[in-house]
């Protein structure tokens, strides 16, 4: 019986946290839990079992997208693998957050602060495996001698923009889908000698 | 999967470890040339340096996410509940 209802407690917290995301991903952080129980078809204070604030929920979300993002580019970086697959595989886990990270750039600073640094440790951490492959490829001048931090800063640039004008870019499809081979070959054409 | 207890990062070959020793909770990074860990400030130092390079960030800002980082990992966390 115990274990029937821990399977229990575990799916419906999977539903909340997936609810959440899809809830997030629609509406933006203004979205309320109560919105979230509803659509999750929980009571309010089901969250709350699960997630005693609005922060640990918040938390949880962004930690979970940046944990799977940050292994990716470790296992990657670590492989010695060059830039462009890097590349390919940040916009690859990038594009199964897409709304939600649209709304995680745009809001950042309506976030709580402790929130918000999660946020900010997560880009943080994806410049770290930048660094390692992108000084790798200085070294064997495959790349400009260009300093890491604005090789990193011009790409975050680029995406971020195409994705707080996604509006005006791809307003009814995916945008990293149909734009992700022009950015990727373009930022290369760039930062490539 | 272990992660090193003091910046976080994932340590799944070998070589990720410290002295490529499997027993060990840190990572080749974090480790100093005689293979110990690196102290508070060792780490506080070398992560705000390292954000400055790798982001070109304000070192005031650099400083906040470094801290902030190092208060959620096994190694640093006491350091901050004793300045509470």
């Amino acid at each position: 019986m115990k274990v029937k209802r821990q399977l229990q407690k575990e799916n419906t917290r999977i539903r909340i946290i997936e609810t959440a995301y899809k809830i997030y991903s629609e509406h933006g952080f203004t979205a309320t839990t109560a919105m979230i129980a509803k659509e999750a078809r929980v009571s309010h204070g089901t969250i709350f079992v699960h997630f005693p604030s609005v922060n640990e929920l918040l938390t949880h979300l962004i930690e979970d997208f940046g944990n799977k993002l940050a292994l990716e580019m470790h296992n990657l970086a670590e492989k010695n693998d060059n830039i462009e697959k890097l590349l390919k595989a940040y916009l690859e886990v990038l594009k199964k957050y897409e709304s939600f990270y649209i709304h995680l750039i745009s809001e950042r600073s309506l976030l709580p602060e402790d929130v918000q640094m999660i946020f900010v440790n997560i880009q943080s951490n994806i410049a770290v495996h930048f660094n390692k492959v992108i000084e790798r490829e200085i070294e064997s001048q495959t790349v400009k001698n260009i300093p890491v931090h604005m090789i990193f800063n011009t790409w975050m640039g680029l995406i971020h923009y195409y994705l707080l004008n996604k509006d005006l870019f791809s307003p009814e499809k995916p945008l990293l889908e149909r734009y992700e081979e022009e950015l990727i070959t373009t930022f290369l054409e760039y930062i490539r000698k | 999967m272990k992660t090193c207890i003091a910046c976080g990062m994932p340590m799944m070959e070998k070589s990720d470890f410290a002295g490529e020793d499997t027993g060990k909770d840190y990572c080749v990074y974090c480790a100093r040339p005689d293979g110990s860990m690196q102290s508070f400030e060792e780490k506080r130092t070398g992560m705000i340096n390292f954000i400055i390079k790798t982001q070109g960030f304000d070192y005031k800002a650099a400083t906040k996410i470094a801290e902030s980082n190092m208060k959620r990992l096994p190694a640093w966390k006491d350091y901050f509940n004793m300045e509470e």
